[in-house]
């Protein structure tokens, strides 16, 4: 045995998952979390699966994101350009589509509901520099400082400062930044400047907040962390997951954790766009359903689907990359209701993991999908999760009687599977109307608990090409964390028409990040690619199209006739339309540094030896209009090449399968299920 | 323009109120209408650092009394 090679870790709510990786096998840890010092669950973790050997230890957590939203964040001062100091109450201005017409509604960040930082922390200071990074009144030194001494007396435990326009020149705020340190010491302080360098002051603003934030709760957990994992024998490389899930050593991320905020969620997409390239298929659609929700993301010609900013609740935001992920309220423990006019509902109330489906015995008297699906006969009530949990088919038949309604029992199983099927349906349409794509071109890749037993149906509601389900289809999203590269990145804001004449202005816009980028990264990693994009308009519009590619070299005015076709073939992408006659306007510059990282390696299957063995036959009930037969398979005992005929389920561990009747599944190169 | 200048300010009645503020530790605090984005409140503020040691929903509509609030 070598030791396991290489560690995922994902931080949750109520559990830390530990995944590990030992000579092509997976480990997996799970520990409860310690909300109060998370790193100690994360070492329990690290020790219960063994550290020693491994190379690369990544880690992903929502802590900051659960600080933000139930405000458990530090006493925070904010310094701005005078006359300014409400741009955190203001946000964009826009209410959700819900509240328009509610007179009550408040903005969740402002000052009269719950502010990151309390109006009378945030300081105006005079200085001013214009749009053109030309400094119109000079920073008031002492005034500055007497704000800041204000700040010290109140006891502010760290400082964000976002001056007007200091994404052009960030001279004023390097020198408050020092004042502060005079003032009031080494405490956590970002700069606009430094943090996110960006046009529209808003979510600049908001995204400095979230760092010194970050700075504030990860600052010493960082340094425990990687003493604790040092005492355990790990010599390897420390990373956290960044908003779409990719790596960052943990040095550079603590420079602007503000990236971290959200880590984890979006390593199921990171996952599947991995093992897409295995199975080379770079169109997909990820559906990731646990007992509470599904998660959908995007991958389109094996990159998923990423948005500039994230949204942390209503005009609370960072401008940080992140992964695209639509939450709906549809799992295996939805809960089935019948509405005042009769109806069968499906949630989006969830019974969640307590107390659970009426059929985990745990307290719960509301039917749910998994008790469906057991009366249906697709689950196995004695080998739930490997046996360890068996199901009580009686307490899941007992629920769906109390249903008041007049529609049999078979009625209301049925009724209410279908209704379940249709919201997940509904809801990845929607997503793919959204995103401009037909689901035809596209897999369904179906993970997470229920992902493989309830999405191979959907295949009757959407016109999708197909159905994968992954190897480890339970863990799968947790493998996302050893499946994604390091990541060193840069931006920032030029407002800059895109000519020939400006050809060297904007070669040395990139020239500078890059410079920065290797600097900042090891030297020796010399396999290490550049990736360069930039967000960009149509003069006169007020928003941009990001994401727009930029060839490598030089940036010259040949260049420059590449960078603005390639912008009008992004825009019609995304919008439909083009308009070429209209000069394009550069306004946000991109720059990654991909170093090559240790990942996960999904194994071959041994070529099939003939029918696969069914392990016996079962008879589903309610799902179809007569009770039908169903074969049961084992997933280890199937090779690549084996076909199934629905109906059938395959069982695993952790996961159960169902191929619907009429459909088709054959077992791939890396063990994928493919349902046609 | 006028040769005159005409200097207009707006401003309330600010009431002296008794204690200490809870974050500077000053002795200035004041009660006096204020409109935030929840409304009218009357707040009692440090004068020093504007933290606002209480707030209590005030006239709906400010110093403009309604006929139904005063029935």
């Amino acid at each position: 045995m070598s030791g396991t090679e290489m560690i995922g870790v994902d931080v949750g709510g109520t559990f830390t998952d530990v995944v590990g990786i030992e000579d092509g096998q997976i480990k997996v840890a799970k520990v409860p979390t310690n909300v109060a010092a998370s790193d100690t669950s994360v070492l329990a973790g690290a020790e219960a699966l063994g550290v020693a050997q491994a190379a690369v230890f990544n880690l992903a957590s929502t802590a900051g994101l659960n600080a933000v939203i139930t405000r458990r964040v530090p006493k925070i001062g904010f310094l701005t350009t005078i006359g300014h100091r409400d741009i955190l109450d203001r946000g964009r201005i826009g209410r959700p589509l819900t509240a328009l017409t509610d007179m009550s509604w408040r903005r969740g960040i402002s000052d009269a509901s719950r502010p990151l930082v309390p109006r009378y922390l945030r300081r105006g200071i005079h200085e001013r520099i214009t749009a053109h990074g030309d400094v119109l009144i000079e920073l008031d030194e002492a005034q500055a400082l007497e704000q800041i001494a204000l700040l010290g007396k109140c006891g502010v435990e760290g400082v964000a400062i976002c001056l007007i326009n200091a994404y052009v020149d960030g001279r004023h705020e390097r020198l408050l930044r020092d004042l502060v340190r005079q003032q009031l010491g080494d405490l956590p302080c970002s700069i606009s400047s430094e943090v996110s360098p960006l046009a529209k002051e808003y979510a600049r603003a908001s995204t400095t907040v979230v760092d010194t934030v970050m700075k504030s709760k990860y600052g010493e957990y960082t340094a425990r962390l990687d003493k604790g994992l040092r005492s355990l024998g790990f010599g390897g490389q420390l990373n956290f997951a960044d908003c779409s899930a990719r790596l960052l050593p943990a040095d550079y991320a603590m420079e602007r954790p503000y990236r971290l905020v959200v880590g984890g969620p979006a390593a199921g997409t990171v996952s599947s766009a991995h093992f897409g390239g295995y199975i080379g298929d770079g169109n997909l659609i990820c559906a990731d359903v646990g007992g509470t929700s599904c998660d959908i993301s995007v991958v389109i010609d094996g990159q998923p689907w990423v948005n500039t900013t994230f949204e942390l609740e209503h005009d609370l935001l960072v401008n940080a990359l992140s992964t695209d992920i639509v939450t709906l309220g549809a799992g295996g423990g939805s809960i089935v209701s019948i509405t005042p006019t009769g109806e069968v509902q499906v949630g989006p109330d969830s019974a969640g993991a307590s107390p659970g489906p009426a059929c985990y015995g745990q307290g719960g008297d509301r039917p749910t999908m998994t008790d469906a699906a057991l009366l249906m006969g697709i689950l196995d009530g004695d080998r739930f999760l490997g046996g360890k949990m068996p199901l009580r088919r009686d307490l899941a038949l007992a629920a769906f009687e109390r249903l008041e309604t007049n529609l049999s029992l078979g009625q209301r199983v049925q009724y209410a599977w279908r209704m379940g099927l249709n919201n997940v349906a509904e809801g990845i349409l929607d997503i793919a109307i959204r995103r401009g794509i037909d689901p035809r071109d596209f897999s369904l890749v179906a993970f997470g608990a229920a992902g493989p037993m309830l999405l191979p149906a959907l295949l009757d509601s959407i016109p999708l090409r197909r159905v994968i389900v992954p190897p480890h289809p339970g863990l799968f999203s947790a493998l996302g964390l050893v499946s994604s590269d390091l990541v060193y990145s840069d931006h920032r804001s030029a407002y800059t028409i895109l000519s020939g004449d400006t050809a060297a202005q904007i070669d040395a816009i990139f020239a500078s990040m890059e410079a920065g980028l290797i600097e900042r990264a090891d030297a020796s990693k010399g396999d290490a690619v550049f990736v360069r994009s930039f967000d960009a308009r149509l003069v006169g519009q007020s928003w941009e199209t990001p994401f727009v590619e930029v060839p490598a070299g030089p940036i010259t005015p040949a260049t420059i006739d590449t960078m603005i076709a390639s912008f009008h073939d992004t825009y019609e992408r995304r919008n439909g339309n083009r308009f070429p006659a209209f000069p394009v306007q550069g306004v946000t510059w991109r720059v990654e540094l991909v170093v090559p990282t240790p990942k996960v390696d999904h194994v071959r299957l041994a070529p099939t030896a003939g029918p696969p063995d069914a392990v016996r036959t079962l008879a589903l009930q309610h799902l179809y209009t007569d009770d039908a037969i169903c074969i049961e398979y084992e997933r280890n005992a199937l090779r690549c090449g084996d076909v199934i005929t629905g109906p059938a389920v395959i069982r695993e561990p952790m996961s159960t399968t169902f191929v619907p009747m009429d459909r088709t599944l054959t077992c791939g190169e890396f063990g994928e299920l493919v349902i046609h | 323009m006028s040769d005159q200048q005409v200097t207009v300010s707006t401003t309330v009645e600010r009431e002296s109120v008794e204690g200490t503020c809870p974050e500077c530790g000053r002795q200035e605090l004041k009660r006096y209408p204020v409109l935030s984005d929840g409304g009218w409140f009357l707040a009692v503020k440090c004068q020093h650092c504007l933290c606002s040691v209480s707030r209590t929903p005030w006239n709906r509509l400010g110093s403009v009394i309604r006929l139904e609030d005063l029935l």
